[in-house]
């Protein structure tokens, strides 16, 4: 079933009405965050958004709607004017991001954000950073990242910047992993990458959802990203729009790119 | 014969020039430091430079202290300034925009400077040790101790710090801070933390450099602005973030400097060492702050 967002009663305090009150402070929250860079030009204005444990959520909408300054938000890269982001139901709204990591929460930013200048290796290590005076969990960690994506390994005494962009995804995807994360925001997995590694990329999140991680993605590429997705939101100049269970959008998938192209 | 002389004399400047070049490495390391990792042009970096010189006149006179050990002594007391200036001024300026952390720098300077002035006065100050006119002669070639011992305490330390860099999780991490700030930040690094200890090193190397320095030249409170030149040309002619390329350019500085001397006047020195400072700006079109990036 899907809702407009006009639907739901004004200032009810719960969260977002997706049908599961009771689990309602579980998984990662916004709840009425109003944000922006400037106060004449708030990007976001009462957005709420509930990503439920283990489930994959999508963050749908036309360019310039906010969906990357939720991510930012989210993880405490910008701090909400006013609203707040809740871990679990424990409020995480002022944590800066260097803590977030220590949360189980994990941020895959969009575009290129290895460290050119470090081997593969040492980006990975980077990612173990909180490990960083246990030796040995660190080797351990890296060794599992290491298990998991095998090409990582080839790879890890190459400079990160000398890598094709797909590798680099690789890598960026590595690091996150080296904390083994359950709360994982993604931004634009596929911008700038070629159409077979894009398929290696939504493969990946794939495994990442077969395992129980709670994942908040933000997506261009709505036919990749619905297909994954348990729950999807969509937002529109910044303000809460629709949202519902995947079932509810496929049907309307085209409508809904037809509508944003308008924009 | 005459040839023979310009020929000794031309090794002795290259020889010269290497070791001065260690010692200018070292006055411009914390400079690179702070521009490429932090985007902080500390235009107060050589008052920094110049109370490491009066440091070691102070431990001189008072505890009759060499300075091979006030070099040692001022990697902590710097650390500490570099920490302190990091926590209460840059911090809070760095965040609004480069002019205003330039300007609050530069206030710094004039700071540093009145003080030093009401302090020591504007007299010229030499240290003075028993090995001050001391040289070793070499086939023919004589190398002056004094510049001996300053470019080994700079090479020391630019192999510690190159090597603190390059090989410990510490480093790796101011590393890719440098690379990627927000990057780094989502990867749970404390920027904050690592940008304090970073201007403690800078400053620190800023302190060491100004002892060596006294070791081979006479100074005063006002004489400084030379080093930030010289500083300010070593870092764009060697880049921001590596030090070997930093290295490499402080040698070739002090080449520069030393066989220039040999070949022209005096005055002319100044002249192609300022000269060569407008071309590598030239040159490098994106000029000191080219290399910040964002991924967020």
């Amino acid at each position: 079933m899907m809702r407009h967002a006009a639907d739901v009663p004004a200032g009810s305090g719960a969260p977002s009405p997706n049908g599961l009150a009771s689990n309602a402070n579980a998984g990662l929250s916004m709840r009425g965050v109003t944000a922006g860079y400037y106060s004449h030009d708030l990007v976001l204005n009462n957005v709420s958004l509930n990503a439920r444990p283990g489930k994959v959520t999508v963050l749908l909408g036309p360019n310039g709607s906010g969906k990357s300054t939720a991510l930012r938000v989210l993880y405490g890269l910008l701090r909400p004017r006013s609203g707040q982001i809740l871990l679990d139901g424990r409020e995480i709204t002022t944590v800066p991001p260097q803590r977030r990591l220590a949360l189980g929460m994990a941020l895959l930013p969009q575009g290129r954000s290895v460290f050119p200048e470090l081997t593969v290796q040492e980006n990975l290590e980077i990612g173990g950073w909180l490990l960083g005076r246990d030796r040995r969990r660190l080797a351990a960690a890296l060794e599992a990242v290491y298990a998991r994506y095998p090409l990582l390994k080839e790879w890890r005494q190459k400079q990160a910047g000398s890598l094709s962009g797909g590798q680099q995804r690789l890598v960026e995807i590595g690091r996150m992993m080296v904390a083994d994360p359950r709360v994982i925001l993604i931004d634009e997995p596929s911008v700038g990458l070629a159409p077979v590694i894009v398929d290696q990329v939504y493969e990946e999140i794939a495994r990442l959802k077969e395992e129980q991680r709670t994942i908040l993605l933000v997506d261009q590429n709505v036919r990749a990203a619905v297909a994954l997705a348990d729950y999807i939101y969509t937002l529109e100049y910044g303000r809460n729009n629709l949202e519902g269970e995947r079932g509810a959008f496929e049907d309307r998938l085209e409508a809904l790119i037809k509508s944003w192209l308008r924009f | 014969m005459l040839t023979t002389i310009s020929l000794s004399l031309l090794v002795q400047a290259l020889i010269n020039g290497l070791l001065l070049g260690l010692v200018y490495t070292l006055i411009s390391l914390g400079l690179s430091l702070t521009l490429g990792i932090m985007g902080v042009v500390n235009v107060a970096h050589s008052t920094l430079i110049m109370l490491g010189s009066y440091l070691a006149l102070e431990l001189l006179q008072r505890l009759g202290l060499d300075p091979i050990i006030s070099a040692v002594i001022a990697v902590p007391v710097f650390f500490l300034i570099g920490v302190l200036l990091e926590r209460l001024l840059i911090s809070r300026v760095a965040r609004t925009s480069q002019t205003t952390g330039l300007l609050v720098l530069f206030g710094v300077l004039v700071v540093i400077e009145g003080a030093a002035i009401l302090r020591w006065t504007t007299d010229t100050q030499v240290l003075s040790v028993s090995y001050t006119n001391a040289s070793l002669t070499l086939a023919g070639i004589a190398i002056a101790v004094p510049r001996l011992i300053a470019a080994a305490i700079a090479l020391v330390l630019v192999w510690l710090l190159d090597t603190f860099l390059r090989s410990t999780l510490y480093g790796k991490a101011i590393r890719a801070m440098a690379q990627n700030r927000d990057a780094a930040r989502i990867s749970g690094i404390d920027t904050d933390r690592l940008s304090l200890l970073v201007f403690g090193l800078a400053t620190a190397t800023a302190g060491v450099g100004g002892v060596v320095l006294a070791m081979i030249f006479p100074f005063d409170p006002q004489d400084h602005y030379r080093w930030l030149a010289w500083a300010f040309l070593v870092v764009v002619i060697g880049g921001l973030g590596s030090i070997r390329n930093t290295l490499l350019a402080g040698l070739l500085i002090g080449l520069i400097e030393t066989v220039s001397s040999v070949l022209f006047p005096f005055q002319y020195v100044y002249f192609i060492v300022y000269l060569l400072l407008v071309v590598a700006l030239l040159v490098r079109g994106q000029g000191l702050a080219g290399s910040q990036s964002r991924a967020l």
